[in-house]
């Protein structure tokens, strides 16, 4: 369980985050979304204790998280997978939180294994590549056995083959009643991974709620053989359209709807189905964009 | 067309193995814990292992050295762990200065405070632990010595002299654990390696060398290596508040605002 309560963090004149709140709940995966800038890293940095917050709290389990005796215990963090010593292998540096964190070196190797990373274990980190380190990185959140994951950008770097497991992973971790906040920009990752979304834009949250909330009224995209005869059906039963690039038109209306209009048109479709893709990015868009903010 | 095959590296539920239940149940980080990881930190890096193989080398071969080019007379011990302490004089600092500036430099800082958020007590860890790191180079320092002196009485026709072992011994000890002391100091206010370590060298020798010329006999109150060296014969020659002061305004003054710098800095 996180809770952030009227985070804020002002740097000499200018506010990086102002008034954030937001909740975290167990067994759930929520996406932490926002544009470069606004404010994504510095809010994970505050609720993580690396930064000091300017007012507000942030609590993980009802604990501030510099008030956790050994919080990797509690939370596991990964929010850079390149900040790891290029001089120490594998294995010495899983071994050296392993100790620190009060559990037997056997967790470590057993880490190592559920990464994949067991036959790179005994080289330096340095020459690992970016995947075989954000592994690495999730092997070390993962070896205090936490309740809470709180991870930036966990898909970075990696191959389909990781991506698919690390969503393995999360589902897996959130359906045992851990709690899980990621930051990504993989938009399509992102929808196929997280049950909530809170989106931050300027220094503001400008969305806090499910997925299938946020996604619900997106439209119907549809595909004809006549294009030019299916907008002017579509347009003609009071439906309102949007032509994409593809050729295709998202409405805004159900499936049913269009099916309709179409029909009645006589216009013979070649697809029709949600438009959940493009959903998801223009959403982000328009929630992010600064006009919205302002608002 | 290849067929689609669920290649992931193992069951996704590895992490949380039976094994979790019988995780041991969470405790605080003890200093005797912090102090043991800030150990293990410095030789478990390849540059680590680097440097102290250096000092053990330059040692050795320092020894080799005085034992091939015998002034007239006894051979003593205390040419032996002179020539063999330069290394040790010029490199460990370095591990010193490295153990407080190399977290923020490799960015490993993230981890480090991630895991023990109370940052103070794991910089006076740092500190600790590069003196025990001292203590335990030093003293294989001293053996090499002793092995050299042993070896010039068996092998050449000098004879051998440890007179006055015990204040060479711990004025070697005294004063290595205070360079690295003051290296550390210097690396907890300057938190970058490389313009640590030079600081490290350039300042305190500027002052020895320019001090003296400027404010004369004033200089001794900054004169570091002089309060040094009184210590390491444990004759402060009636210089307690020069020796103090020197103490205080080149490793006191460092370290504690280096204390309070790194728990206020954003860790990035």
């Amino acid at each position: 369980m996180i809770t952030v309560e009227n985070l804020t963090k002002r740097y000499g004149g200018t506010t990086a985050v102002h008034d954030v709140s937001f909740t975290v709940q167990p067994g759930s995966i929520t996406g932490f979304l926002g544009p470069n800038g606004a404010g994504k890293s510095t809010t994970l940095r505050m609720l993580t204790g690396l930064t000091p917050p300017t007012s507000g709290t942030a609590t993980i389990t009802g604990k501030r998280y510099a008030d956790l005796p050994n919080p990797g215990r509690v939370v596991g963090v990964m929010l850079d997978a390149a900040a790891q010593h290029p001089g120490r292998t594998g294995r010495e540096t899983l071994l050296l939180n392993a100790s620190l964190l009060g559990v037997p070196k056997g967790r470590a190797d057993e880490m190592l294994e559920a990464v994949g990373l067991t036959d790179a274990a005994k080289r330096r980190v340095g020459q690992y590549s970016l995947g075989m380190r954000q592994r690495l990185g999730i092997a070390s959140a993962l070896l205090g056995d936490p309740a809470v994951l709180i991870l930036d950008e966990p898909a970075n770097g990696m191959d389909p083959e990781g991506i698919r497991w690390m969503r393995g992973l999360l589902h897996d971790f959130a359906a045992r009643g851990g709690t899980v906040i990621l930051s990504s920009h993989l938009l399509g990752e992102v929808q196929a991974t997280v049950d909530r979304l809170v989106v931050i834009g300027g220094g503001r949250i400008v969305a806090d709620c499910s997925l299938e909330e946020l996604l619900a009224g997106t439209g119907t995209l549809v595909r004809g053989l006549d294009p030019i005869g299916l907008n002017q059906a579509l347009t003609a039963a009071g439906l309102d359209l949007e032509p994409l690039q593809d050729g295709a038109l998202r409405v805004d209306a159900t499936a049913e709807q269009v099916g309709r209009a179409a029909a009645a048109a006589g216009q013979i479709l070649l697809e029709l189905r949600e438009s959940d893709g493009a959903g998801l990015e223009d959403l982000f868009f328009q929630l992010t964009t600064p006009t919205a903010v302002a608002a | 067309m290849t067929t689609v095959t669920d290649i992931a590296p193992t069951a996704p539920a590895k992490h949380r193995a039976e094994v979790a239940t019988a995780l041991p149940p969470a405790r605080g980080q003890s200093f005797l814990k912090l102090v043991t990881i800030e150990l293990r930190k410095s030789v478990n890096t390849r540059s680590g292992r680097v440097l102290i193989a250096a000092i053990l080398l330059i040692a050795a071969v320092a020894i080799t050295w005085q034992l091939t080019h015998l002034p007239e007379g006894p051979a003593g011990f205390d040419g032996f762990l002179g020539a063999a302490s330069t290394g040790v004089m010029l490199i460990l600092p370095v591990i010193g200065v490295m153990a407080m500036t190399s977290e923020w430099t490799q960015r490993t800082a993230l981890t480090t405070f991630t895991l023990s958020p109370r940052r103070v007590r794991v910089q006076l860890a740092k500190f600790v632990s590069a003196i025990v790191l001292s203590v335990v180079v030093m003293t294989a320092v001293v053996l090499l010595a002793f092995a050299g002196t042993a070896l010039a009485g068996a092998v050449t026709d000098h004879t051998t002299s440890y007179g006055g072992l015990g204040g060479q011994l711990a004025g070697a000890y005294l004063t290595v654990a205070l360079n690295v002391v003051m290296g550390a100091a210097f690396g907890a206010v300057i938190a970058q390696t490389a313009v640590a370590i030079l600081v490290y060298f350039i300042a305190p020798t500027a002052w020895s060398l320019a001090g003296p010329a400027l404010f004369k006999d004033n200089a001794n109150w900054l004169d570091v290596f002089g309060a040094f060296g009184r210590i390491a014969e444990r004759d402060l020659h009636g210089m307690l508040p020069e020796t103090l002061t020197a103490i205080g305004v080149w490793i006191v003054v460092p370290t504690i605002v280096g204390l309070w710098a790194s728990s206020r800095r954003e860790v990035k």
